[in-house]
């Protein structure tokens, strides 16, 4: 669920996921932009693997269908975009074992942050 | 009042509808504060000098060196070693003698910041780093001057209008990621044309298109993506608590 420039995804969660709580969205086009979604202001989703890679790839997937640019895993590279940075359970992917190929759990909670641009 | 020369010098612009001789008196009579006279900077200076702004000023505090020419246009072979705000202008100067241009040799700082660009009726980003930028994005929210946040790394830019009290400031995001990620030549300068188009839709009177948006700019497949935003009632610069204080 996107706060301010992130998107925070929670695998599993006991309870929905909603806007519920956010002072404000500034980014709202992160938000979910899938049609259900945007009704119940709810995100579902369900991933083919148990990685994060396969979850990055999932989203990348329904983000394309609604037309928005978000693909965190560089197909030509098929590693992560320098746009993005990605936390699991507040640890940077590069930093798990696995890397991009690490199993998510139950309860885990991922954290993608787009990355502005500062060079001029 | 527009003379015959300036008649004959902006006649591709006059004949834009909604631009005119009215347009252009405001362009004329107009200050711009280009903060950062780099691979941005010396786009946007150089379409504004063009355009004939009446007065811009560069803010700068670097020299020039061989690795800004494959982006940085105002500068060439002969000018390394030379400040580059010295360069700009003298090479502005000759562009369009008809505006004046002011350099400033000087590193933005927190407490420099408001009186540099005190007086400016738009303030564009040609900086290279996120801290200066938040410094700039600051003192513009204070002092109610709209601010062009133009970023790029690599094929792909980023460009939005911040207008004090109407859209969200660049704090708004807390905005992260590294720079020195390398920097092909025209995305700066597409960037930087964005920046100096809006400025000049804003000095005329006209409303700038990205304001509350954000513009992605993929050099990759090139693409634009306009994407709406909003403020963060949270903002430590800009929310109605932290102006305030």
């Amino acid at each position: 669920m996107p706060g301010f420039s992130e998107l925070i995804i929670v695998v599993n969660p006991t309870q929905e996921v909603t806007r519920e709580g956010m002072l404000s969205i500034v980014m709202p086009w992160l938000y979910a932009p899938w049609p259900h979604a945007r009704e119940k202001g709810i995100i579902e989703t369900e991933i083919d693997g148990d990685t994060l890679r396969a979850l990055l790839a999932e989203l990348s997937a329904r983000y394309k269908a609604a037309n928005v640019d978000f693909q965190p895993v560089n197909p030509t590279t098929n590693d992560l975009d320098f746009d993005y940075d990605v936390f699991v359970n507040g640890k940077n992917y590069v930093a798990l074992a696995h890397g991009l190929d690490a199993k998510l759990k139950d309860g885990d909670t991922v954290k993608v942050k787009m990355l502005w641009r500062w060079d001029g | 009042m527009l003379d015959q020369s300036e008649l004959i010098r902006y006649n591709r612009q006059l004949k834009i509808p909604d631009f005119g001789e009215e347009g252009q008196n405001k362009l004329k009579n107009a200050r711009a504060f280009i903060i950062g006279i780099g691979g941005l900077g010396c786009a946007s200076a150089t379409y504004l000098t063009a355009a004939g702004v009446g007065q811009i000023t560069i803010v700068d505090f670097d020299t020039v060196e061989l690795p800004d020419l494959n982006r940085q246009i105002l500068y060439w072979e002969e000018d390394i070693g030379e400040r580059k705000v010295v360069v700009a202008q003298r090479k502005l100067s000759r562009l369009n003698p008809l505006v004046q241009i002011t350099p400033i040799f000087t590193k933005v700082t927190e407490d420099n910041a408001p009186s540099i660009i005190n007086g400016a009726q738009v303030v564009l980003d040609g900086t290279d780093n996120v801290a200066t930028r938040l410094i700039i994005n600051s003192a513009c929210v204070r002092l109610g001057i709209p601010y062009i946040y133009g970023g790029v790394s690599r094929l792909r830019g980023m460009v939005t209008t911040i207008i004090p009290g109407q859209t969200p400031c660049l704090a708004c995001f807390r905005p992260e990621g590294a720079g020195g990620l390398g920097v092909l030549g025209v995305t700066p300068a597409i960037i930087a044309s964005l920046q100096a188009l809006e400025a000049i839709k804003l000095l005329i009177g006209q409303s700038p298109a990205l304001t509350g948006k954000l513009l992605l700019f993929n050099g990759d497949d090139i693409k634009f993506r306009v994407y709406d935003i909003k403020k963060n009632e949270n903002c430590p610069v800009c929310s109605p608590i932290a102006l305030k204080q």
